[in-house]
């Protein structure tokens, strides 16, 4: 086995590295959790200072094979025992080069703010989560069988320090185990191995232990997911997520029966993925669930005030090596997401997929702003690689700004909320309607341009002069008839002045009226003489001329009877003479006036047909 | 300062009845200004109550069309 002699040559170097500092390592416990397919290690490492300098930095060494398959490193301190987790303090983790180390080790320096004084102690957790660590083991299997996977790890803690105490227990999944590495202090307690304890082994020990074991649970990995998070301040957060899936267990080999795998799903197929649950944020609406083709039916969804949760199948089981991809989409109510601090705003999401068991290579979030937003900048709790793009989308102009961030090697751990910081005005708001709204007025600016231009070619001919013509004949008879019609509510005033009279007995005031009309009504004789001129010089008006005239004819006619009834209802009034008195002197001079203004009204009737 | 939310500035409730009003109203004027077109003649046609009404309609029906996007959920 070339590995193992690489391993020997590896710890010989390893053991002559010098020690670092006076730090100590008094307790190691390490659980390695296999149960899915991100393998996470938890060590609570109990440090001590037995030197006499303070200490700033504890250091964390991974072998390289390892280190690249890391996603996810953090160190906690838990204050206080048995209390609530709520007190534990997060140290920054970065990764440095000491010198005079191996280069096949990757360093991480956990920095402790406080220090470590001289004699002083504290307990560190340290969990680390790696992707693809677990290798199928055979790689290549048959429907019917089961999917084995093997891990490599060292079963002591590889240390830059010296460590006195340590255990190490492998958690895996409630399945056969194939085989495990027996060395001494190793016992089995149901799916759990354990490994030693070991006492005081000197830095960079190392001893190499292999697990293989049954592992059906589905190793979905999103080879790249980009998830667009685009914001509308009327009110939505839309999701959408572009997943491109592969089984990243056992390769399949020979031949796939559908018909084997409906009867005995379990049986023939243990290891395919067969469907995926994806945990949305409670209120998600408008959930869809799609590929290239169209809507994938095989979805279900359920929603409590809590979550909302959905269910998909993919379009057929997906056994090892096989690929698919889709898309899922989804609104979310936007005060649960934006909010508004100090002047800006942020939003604050979740940054992982919603889909827990699925371990993504390239995480691509792209955060599409309204249009307008400005002084972006991005707070994330681990460190992503940060882009900038300009995308256009419905009702845009300049474009909405994307702020995209990358990572690779995702894991649940990584479902942490992210903001992202932008300053936008609400007046912006209103320059999607305003669009729309000037879009509609230029539709009807063109009418009118359109109503109002004369696109006639020749304007010489004699079709066009005779339109001319007509179109002036008929804004002279529409003006005629406004005149009627000025004349005619000049007439209702003057009964109206009547009626007033035999109501009241004021003579002055109805006097002062009928000299009102009396002067209005002249004004509009005058205005009427130049357009009846204008219609009687005009030869298109022939046909018209003799019923305009008429009308002016009947018009006076009623008029005067008008005037004269009215004249003699006053002179009755001032001579006090009673009302049925009255009612009989203008009796037949009324049904003269109702006559007329029958006439009068059939005439405007048969004008405005013209 | 706590954060606070930020919500939207029309409830989205109102989204489907805002737009049938106001494209109703929209649609309402519209037919009037092309009555007015088409029955008005070249010469005692008025520029001015042309453009006014134009305006109006065109407010109504930007803002109508506006809420019938987002209420069938297009976020613009």
């Amino acid at each position: 086995m070339g590995f193992r002699f690489d391993l020997l040559m590896f710890m010989i170097v390893l053991l002559s590295v010098p020690v670092l500092s006076n730090l100590i390592l008094s307790n190691v416990d390490r659980r390695i959790d296999l149960t899915t397919q991100a393998v996470r290690i938890t060590s609570t490492l109990k440090v001590e200072n037995t030197g006499s300098d303070l200490v700033s930095e504890v250091l964390l060494a991974f072998p390289d094979d390892q280190a690249k398959h890391l996603a996810y490193l953090t160190a906690t301190n838990n204050e206080g025992k048995g209390k609530a987790k709520s007190s534990s303090v997060s140290f920054p983790v970065d990764v440095v080069r000491p010198k005079g180390m191996h280069p096949s080790l990757t360093f991480y320096s956990v920095s402790l703010p406080k220090g470590l004084g001289k004699g002083a102690s504290l307990t560190l957790d340290v969990l680390a989560v790696f992707a693809h660590a677990l290798q199928p083991f055979p790689e290549r299997i048959t429907q019917p069988d089961i999917q084995l996977v093997v891990f490599n790890e060292t079963a002591h803690y590889l240390s830059p320090y010296a460590v006195k105490v340590q255990s190490l227990t492998v958690k895996l999944p409630d399945a056969r185990i194939e085989s495990f590495s027996k060395i001494e202090n190793t016992k089995i307690h149901g799916s759990e191995v354990k490994y030693g304890p070991y006492e005081n082994l000197p830095p960079f020990s190392y001893s190499s232990i292999v697990v293989h074991f049954e592992a059906n649970q589905p190793f979905a990995i999103a080879q790249q997911l980009i998830r667009e998070i685009e914001i509308s301040h009327w009110g939505n957060v839309q999701v959408t997520e572009h997943y491109n899936l592969v089984h990243g267990g056992a390769q399949s080999k020979g031949e796939f029966s559908r018909l084997d795998y409906q009867a005995r799903p379990h049986v023939r197929g243990a290891s395919a993925i067969r469907h995926l649950v994806a945990k949305l944020p409670p209120r998600a609406h408008s959930i869809y669930y799609r590929d290239e083709i169209g809507n994938i039916s095989t979805s279900k969804l359920w929603g409590d005030p809590k979550k909302t949760e959905l269910v998909i199948e993919p379009r057929y089981p997906m056994f090892g090596g096989w690929r698919t991809a889709f898309t899922i989409g989804y609104g979310l109510p936007l005060q649960d997401f934006l909010f508004h601090s100090e002047g800006k705003r942020y939003l604050n999401i979740s940054f992982g997929s919603p889909i827990n068991e699925v371990v993504i290579d390239t995480l691509i979030v792209k955060v599409v702003l309204p249009e307008g937003s400005a002084d972006i900048s991005v707070s994330a709790p681990f460190p992503v690689k940060q882009g900038q793009e300009t995308k256009f989308s419905h009702l845009d102009v300049v474009g909405r700004p994307v702020i995209v961030l990358e990572k690779t090697n995702v894991v649940l751990e990584h479902n942490q909320h992210f903001q992202v910081y932008y300053k936008f005005s609400s007046l912006s708001m209103f320059g999607e309607p305003l669009m729309l709204i000037s879009g509609f007025f230029f539709l009807f600016v063109a009418c009118i341009i359109y109503m109002h231009a004369d696109l006639s070619i020749s304007k010489s001919s004699p079709s066009y002069l005779a339109k001319l013509q007509w179109d002036e004949v008929q804004a002279g008879v529409q003006q005629v008839r406004n005149i009627f019609d000025r004349c005619l509510t000049l007439h209702d005033k003057l009964e109206a002045s009547l009626r007033d009279l035999s109501r009241t007995g004021d003579v002055q005031a109805c006097k002062a009226s009928r000299k009102a009309v009396d002067g209005l009504l002249k004004d509009i004789s005058k205005d009427l003489k130049p357009l009846l001129l204008s219609l009687q010089s005009s030869p298109q008006a022939a046909q018209i001329l003799p019923k305009v005239e008429e009308l002016v004819a009947k018009e006076r006619d009623l008029q005067e009877k008008l005037m004269v009834k009215h004249s003699t209802v006053v002179d009755s009034y001032e001579k006090k003479l009673s009302g049925r008195e009255i009612e009989n002197r203008v009796a037949l001079q009324q049904q003269k006036i109702t006559a007329l203004r029958q006439e009068v009204d059939d005439l405007l009737d048969f004008i405005d047909e013209i | 300062m706590a954060p606070k939310p930020i919500a939207s500035p029309v409830p989205d409730a109102w989204y489907p009845s805002l737009s049938v009003f106001m494209l109703a109203i929209g649609l309402f004027v519209t037919a009037s200004f092309f009555i007015y077109e088409a029955t008005s003649s070249r010469r005692n046609r008025s520029l001015t109550k042309e453009l006014i009404t134009g305006a109006v309609a065109s407010v109504f029906l930007g803002f109508g069309s506006l809420f019938l996007l987002l209420a069938s959920g297009v976020y613009v």
